[in-house]
């Protein structure tokens, strides 16, 4: 029989969460073992602190501002703020990774109330609920100085307001882990995310097109929204201040009956994780199909040019490439983008203020590259992210660096040159092509920026390597170092390269350019196949901090 | 006389101030099964990983198969297949495609890598469902894929860091009958594991590694010599194993000190 006599208190389980909770941070912040880690954390910390104070003060002022100058209707305003931020971010944070931490919690013997409890006061130890609570409190103390009377309201009111969306924000986190906790769900809705996100760019053009037809359809749906918990808080303050029993009834109960009902759901999602509610990352097991026989097609080699090896390469990359939903997904943002750019830059639509310009293809296509380079090329300087425990695989086949070099850097080389293509279409649909020699200038200019950039990506990737997860946003982040190195490069070579396209200007000769990136690009090819064998030297010397760090 | 597969001289390996593997001269002969045994922490991996290429020596030399492994790598490590600790798989693979990937990076033709996939996956009973990542795979499953891999380009020794470890006994009893008849035909299997029992039923020839330093090598009859039993009992690995390596009373338990437990 067990030694406990008696199972701790609720508020005692409370305070171990929240010790447990502080001591998982203090050890993360002691591991980061590079100081430029530990400055970005605590410049982040620092900026995140002076932001919620910085709004706080806003929503001080704000509340005071409506009440003292009569107009307490705005309260909504301000309560909509909140309500959107504490219930909004914690998804961006999330960042569609699985997160099952909270739910550890159930190898301890709580009860399930206790486990309730626990799991709201795990929410509210969240950035966004700390940030969203000061708010309100800023809001519920500008609202009493301007108005001492309606500090009884307030209090009711900001209660409720408290209770209900402490219990939304977990209801959606735990629907989104839900939803999230299978792999292949989770990939797919990052992409989508990732999408939505750069869909917001077509935002500003669409409105100014369709201003007219929007407007009615907004104002149509403003009366659903004042049966919202913001709307009805700021309804109950009102009713509060006028006198209006009426309104600060209906109010208030509206608030009261969302906070019951969210915490009803919520119990009962809490219930299902209590009663041992299995989240797997994996699908069902599926019916079982027969397996195909080696067919004549199957047996085609398509890269049949390339050394065994680096065909085999290539092939891994590839299939990595389709599985990790993010990156395959992210491959559709260059002509999505500039399909943007030629919306707002092109000349092809008017400005909400009715000024039309453009910019020339011959600026537009060197620019559309340079950009396409940028973050195309960005994720080579770390190109082991992804290979996780399988490094190893590398190290044990009988093959030198050179070659998984060479794999890695012709599929990115091919998905370039297919992205550049459907990119280039777009904007001759869009905008038109280029003059020839600007044309040609600036493929020549790409294969130098490409040559030169892998040479450094290669060296970057063994010296600065940092494990990713697919298909996760959250905690996905280079090396500081690789970043810098990134950003430098890129730097360099587009000065480079600005400065060689004008040199057709300034001598008066189109073709210049031509001439000049034709004798770099050589210089940055021949450099390119000279460094396969140094940095196949440097792998083995690497060996060991890039399994270390891959195989965490 | 068979020839030597493996020969260390004096191999170190350091880690900061800690020496994790001491001046070690292993010897192991050729279509030996050979274990290599001691307790957490001794240096067993550490010692796998400088012998298939994914640790550097601090100092000291290795010869495998007579190749010097610093000066002729990759033509090693074409001759030998390793099941490394954590397992090393590509995980958004299928089973199928890992064992393309492996293949081909071993050099063997389009063909023969296809054909040998479709065999090991039957063998190691992966075949079905086909398209299943690796990385949904249990952990039974990963462990067989990787022997699969290991052995795919027909290795002239194999090295196995805990192959049997989440096996089942299934597949484990399957997978046991493959490596006696790869050592019968000539593959030297070099096997660490810290179940006794697998070691004194498959291997000839133990070593014995404690806090970096080799304690003990050579075939279990010269290990059982060394090593006085009780009266008409054969003395058992563990035995040998517990009499060499808990000579420390440090690393003794002391039960007593639980006694709340009990």
């Amino acid at each position: 029989m067990a030694d406990v006599t008696r199972l701790p208190g609720v508020l005692e389980q409370i305070r171990l969460v929240a010790g447990l909770r502080w001591r998982l941070l203090r050890n993360s912040m002691r591991r980061k073992n590079s100081r430029l880690d530990l400055l970005g954390l605590i410049l982040v910390g620092s900026l995140g602190g002076i932001f919620v104070l910085g709004v706080s003060f806003a929503f001080y002022f704000g509340s005071y501002g409506f009440l003292s100058t009569g107009r307490p209707a705005w309260l909504s305003l301000l309560f909509w703020g909140v309500f959107v931020f504490w219930q909004v971010f914690p998804i961006f944070v999330a960042g569609f990774g699985a997160n099952f931490e909270f739910r550890v919690l159930l190898r301890f013997p709580l009860s399930q109330a206790a486990f309730y409890i626990v799991g709201l006061a795990y929410g509210l130890a969240d950035f966004s609920s700390i940030a969203a609570l000061c708010w309100l409190l800023s809001l519920a103390a500008g609202a009493i100085s301007a108005k001492p009377q309606v500090f009884p309201a307030m209090l009711l009111v900001v209660s409720l307001f408290l209770v209900l969306n402490v219990a939304l924000e977990r209801l959606i986190g735990s629907w989104l882990e839900r939803l999230l906790s299978r792999r292949l769900t989770r990939e797919i809705f990052l992409g989508l995310f990732v999408l939505s996100m750069v869909s917001l760019n077509f935002v500003n053009p669409l409105l100014a097109r369709y201003r007219a037809l929007l407007r009615p359809i907004v104002f149509q749906l403003i009366p659903y929204f004042s049966w919202l918990p913001p709307s009805l808080a700021g309804r109950a303050l009102v009713g509060a201040l006028d006198s209006q029993l009426g309104a600060f009834l209906l109010g208030s109960s509206g608030l009261l009956l969302y906070a019951i009902v969210l915490n009803v759901l919520l119990w009962r999602r809490f219930a299902a994780q209590f009663q041992g509610e299995e989240l797997s990352e994996s699908a069902a097991p599926a019916r079982v199909a027969a397996r195909t026989a080696l067919t004549a097609a199957d047996d085609s080699d398509h890269l049949s040019a390339l050394s065994p090896q680096v065909a085999a390469v290539v092939r891994k990359e590839f299939r990595y490439l389709t599985r990790n939903g993010f990156a395959f997904l992210s491959l559709l943002l260059p002509p999505l983008l500039v399909l943007i750019f030629s919306a707002q830059f092109a000349g092809m639509h008017t400005t909400s203020s009715g000024r039309s310009f453009s910019v020339s293809p011959d600026t537009f296509f060197p620019a559309m590259s340079a950009y396409l380079i940028l973050i195309l090329m960005a994720p080579s300087y770390n190109c082991f992210a992804y290979e996780g425990r399988g490094i190893q695989t590398y190290f044990m086949a009988p093959v030198r660096f050179r070659e998984i070099f060479l794999g890695k850097n012709l599929m990115l080389v091919f998905v370039l040159m297919v992205e550049i293509g459907l990119s280039l279409a777009m904007l001759a649909w869009r905008v038109g092509l280029p003059s020839l020699p600007i044309c040609v200038a600036t493929l020549v200019g790409i294969v130098f920026a490409i040559a030169s950039q892998l040479t450094i990506a290669n060296w970057s990737s063994l010296n600065f390597p940092r494990k990713l997860e697919f298909g996760q946003m959250r905690g996905q982040r280079q090396s500081g170092m690789a970043a810098l190195t990134t950003l430098g490069t890129q730097l360099v070579l587009g000065s480079i390269s600005g400065v060689i396209l004008f040199s057709g200007r300034w001598t008066g000769n189109p073709w210049v350019p031509t001439e000049a990136f034709v004798l770099f690009a050589a210089a940055a090819v021949a450099g390119y196949f000279a460094s396969l064998d140094p940095l196949s030297k440097l792998a083995e010397k690497k060996r060991e901090s890039l399994i270390e760090v891959l195989c965490k | 006389m068979p020839g030597i597969a493996i020969q260390t001289q004096k191999l170190t390996r350091k880690f900061g101030n800690l020496t994790a593997v001491d001046g070690i001269d292993l010897q192991v002969e050729a279509g030996q099964f050979f274990g290599f045994l001691g307790p957490n922490g001794a240096g067993k991996s550490t010692t796998i990983k400088m012998l298939t290429g994914l640790l550097a020596p601090t100092s000291g030399s290795m010869q495998l198969l007579g190749l010097d492994f610093a000066a002729h790598g990759v033509d090693v490590k074409r001759q030998i297949g390793v099941v490394p600790e954590g397992m090393g798989l590509l995980e958004r693979l299928t089973g199928a495609e890992y064992l393309q990937f492996v293949g081909r990076m071993c050099g063997l033709d389009r063909a023969t890598t296809q054909h040998r996939s479709n065999e090991l996956l039957d063998f190691m009973q992966l075949a079905d469902p086909p398209k299943s990542m690796i990385v949904d795979y249990s952990h039974g499953m990963q462990k067989k894929l990787a022997l699969a891999a290991a052995v795919i380009h027909g290795p002239r020794i194999l090295f196995l860091d805990e192959p049997f470890e989440g096996v089942d006994a299934l597949a484990a009893g399957a997978l046991k009958a493959l490596l006696a008849r790869m050592t019968e035909r000539g593959t030297t299997i070099f096997l660490t594991s810290h179940v006794l029992e697998i070691v004194e039923r498959l291997c000839s020839h133990v070593a014995i590694i404690h806090k970096g330093r080799l304690v003990a090598q050579g075939s279990l009859e010269e290990l059982r010599a060394g090593i006085s039993g009780e009266a008409g009992n054969k003395t058992t690995l563990e035995q040998i194993f517990l009499s060499i390596v808990g000579q420390d009373g440090a690393a003794r338990p002391q039960l007593e000190e639980l006694s709340w437990l009990m």
